[in-house]
């Protein structure tokens, strides 16, 4: 049967499975002499073929951007701007990453006889010093965001202080510290008492921040947050950004030039593909590489120095190095996010690497080759990402932002089944009845960001029906909103913004509108 | 009925499907239904097939397994994202569920799943 059949025509023709294998030998085709130990996207790999193979994928990516100007992969010249912080979820990659860390840049001399062996110039010694200061390994425990999870830190620190030498330093985090600002005040400063009072109110698509009096501990503060986000998918979406961004400014606050996180060429593909289906299109740049810049200035550069590794290669590497695999968040993998677009891609992804594995690759190269066709309109304050020029503009042109019949439908049998009544009546009430003295978030998200706190779906609501009025807000928000919340003197960026107003037109306005342009009837 | 003696490990966080337990022995018989029916008493030589990884799995599903069986196998075999060691060696080189298992085997079933 050819792989070219039409499914619709013949509903017995399928894609033929390709051989798991090229060639008809199960010798390696590395050393051409042993017998394969392991299959990777068709090629057949020796045991001792395999760990000199991961280990130059992930120098050849990692190592032209440890110099602050690239200078192709050499060696030689290896000289970071400042010191590394390494992102350890405990999961499959990231144990393989930070293992790949310690054997290539910090592995322990075993002897004084080494030791004295080559100058400072010769190859073996080449790999010390690229770092400055201690290399930091950095956890975030995302236990916080659900009910009956276990703490792993301790587990995680065993891990960590597992290695020879104990040649990393370990920086616990938990999520709720995206709401401390005690952990804002460590590792950037004091947020002045205004900033912090701002709730959001997250009842419409303004996304206003009024002024709250309460001030909830962190771990409540993430709770509610999440508990007031309208998707499964926006929820598990909002783990990964407070994630991502404590990391970033733990890594900044080290005075760190490169975070590495342990994204592999599996996890990299699911990332973008569920990325752009939640409207992270003009970010895919930054899902395989980014060159992030905190509020002071202090830039860091993202690394996945395994974007051209497996999660196979990752879960064999862990298992012939004899490695702990402390695992994630089991709620965080397995649990009710199974309906949410990420665990939906991850499916998808990992059956397509299960039967079609270069298929995985071809993702992420694609993506690679991707670029946003509009600039950016300045820094996302969630995110901490680019976001894209005039958004809300774009998002008015190509989406039902009102529903303007909705006083009458929530009567009759008309009313969307995924909004209740009081979710109607908050989103019919227009912008001047609210927005016009108050700040708005909104302006200052990303697509993503501002789809990821307001697309409702009809399945998959977190809290349905609910829709909260003073939510709190991550600390980065709290510092990005403070020149400009209580200092109206300075706002002169907002005042220049191009303001956009959608207004449904009768039929003899529209006529009015164009009657330059008509032919006369006769 | 003769009985094959095999080993079997868990890792990647796989063996918390199978009561937290990284390492098992565990006696199947040499001659197994073709259709992988672990319950068959008395087998019909006619509808016989020489033990293979694929009954082991479905061995494993009927008789191992705690919890969640979704979590470890998805039409028939073993769900996308589990990896599976056979002396060693990835089981795509075996021929993977049609691999004839042996007296003494050691098969390892990893779990890709727990990802970054």
């Amino acid at each position: 049967m050819s792989a070219c059949e039409n499914p619709n025509v013949d509903q017995d023709a399928l894609m033929t499975r390709r051989q798991k294998f090229d060639g008809k030998t199960k010798i390696c085709v590395k050393c051409k002499e042993n017998t394969g130990n392991i299959v990777i996207r068709y090629a057949v790999y020796c045991k001792s073929c395999f760990f000199p193979l991961i280990q130059t994928r992930f120098r050849k990516s990692l190592e032209p951007s440890i110099n602050v100007i690239p200078d192709g992969s050499r060696r030689k010249g290896l000289k970071a701007a400042g010191s590394l912080v390494i992102a350890f979820s405990g999961g499959t990659s990231s144990t393989a990453m930070l293992d790949l860390v310690a054997k290539t840049y910090f592995a322990q001399r075993t002897g004084d006889t080494e030791e004295r062996r080559g100058g400072k110039e010769h190859p073996r010694n080449l790999d010390r010093g690229v770092w400055k200061g201690k290399p930091v390994v950095c956890f975030v425990e995302v236990c916080g965001a659900f009910d009956d999870q276990r703490d792993r830190t301790d587990e995680i620190k065993a891990v960590v202080g597992s290695y020879p030498g104990t040649p990393f330093e370990f920086i616990p985090l938990r999520l709720e510290d995206a709401f401390n600002p005690l952990w804002w005040k460590q590792v950037t400063g004091d947020l002045s008492t205004s900033a912090l009072s701002l709730g959001l109110d997250m009842r419409n698509e303004d996304l206003q921040l009024n002024q709250s009096t309460s001030e909830p501990s962190p771990l409540v503060a993430l709770r509610r947050y999440l508990a007031s986000l309208p998707t499964q998918t926006a929820l598990y979406n909002a783990i990964h950004i407070l994630t991502r961004v404590l990391l970033l400014h733990t890594a900044a606050s080290r005075k760190a030039s490169h975070l590495i996180l342990g994204t592999s060429l599996t996890s990299l593909s699911v990332n973008l593909i569920s990325g752009i289906a939640q409207g992270a299109g003009f970010s895919v740049a930054e899902e395989a590489k980014e060159e992030w810049k905190s509020q002071r200035g202090a830039s860091v550069r993202v690394v996945r120095p395994l974007r051209e590794v497996g999660m196979k290669e990752c879960a064999i590497w862990d298992w012939w190095c004899g490695l702990h695999i402390v695992g994630r968040s089991r709620k965080f993998i397995q649990g009710g996010g199974r309906s949410a677009i990420g665990a939906l891609t991850r499916d998808f992804i990992f059956g397509l690497e299960s039967d079609f594995p270069a298929t995985v690759s071809t993702v992420a190269r694609t993506c690679a080759k991707l670029t946003p066709k509009e600039g950016s309109d300045g820094i996302c304050v969630l995110c901490e990402r680019p976001a894209q020029h005039g958004v809300q503009a774009w998002k008015s042109r190509i989406s039902i932002r009102s529903y303007d019949q909705a006083s009458s439908s929530i009567t009759g049998n008309t009313r969307p089944p995924h909004l209740t009544e009081t979710e109607i009546a908050n989103l019919t009430l227009t912008s001047q009845d609210v927005s016009a003295l108050t700040p708005s978030l909104t302006p200052r998200l990303c697509y993503a960001c501002h789809t990821t706190l307001t697309s409702r779906s009809s399945r998959g609501t977190v809290h349905s029906g609910q829709s909260p009025g003073n939510i709190p807000i991550p600390t980065w928000v709290h510092a990005a909103l403070q020149p400009t919340v209580g200092n109206e003197d300075s706002s002169d960026d907002d005042e220049d913004a191009e303001i956009t107003q959608s207004t449904k037109l009768s039929q003899m306005e529209m006529k009015a509108q164009i009657v330059d342009f008509l032919l006369d009837e006769q | 009925m003769s009985t094959i003696s095999l080993k079997i490990e868990f890792g990647g966080g796989l063996e918390l499907l199978f009561a937290n337990q990284r390492s098992h022995r565990i006696d199947i018989p040499c001659r197994v239904s073709t259709d992988n029916d672990t319950t068959v008493k008395e087998l019909n030589e006619k509808e016989a097939k020489a033990v293979d990884v694929s009954y082991l799995v479905h061995h494993m599903r009927d008789h191992m397994l705690k919890e969640r069986a979704e979590l470890f196998m998805e039409n028939g075999t073993v769900r996308p994202g589990i990896l599976v060691l056979i002396n060693d060696t990835d089981w795509e080189l075996e021929g993977e569920g049609e691999y004839q298992l042996k007296n003494g085997d050691e098969v390892v079933f990893i779990s890709t799943l727990h990802g970054g």
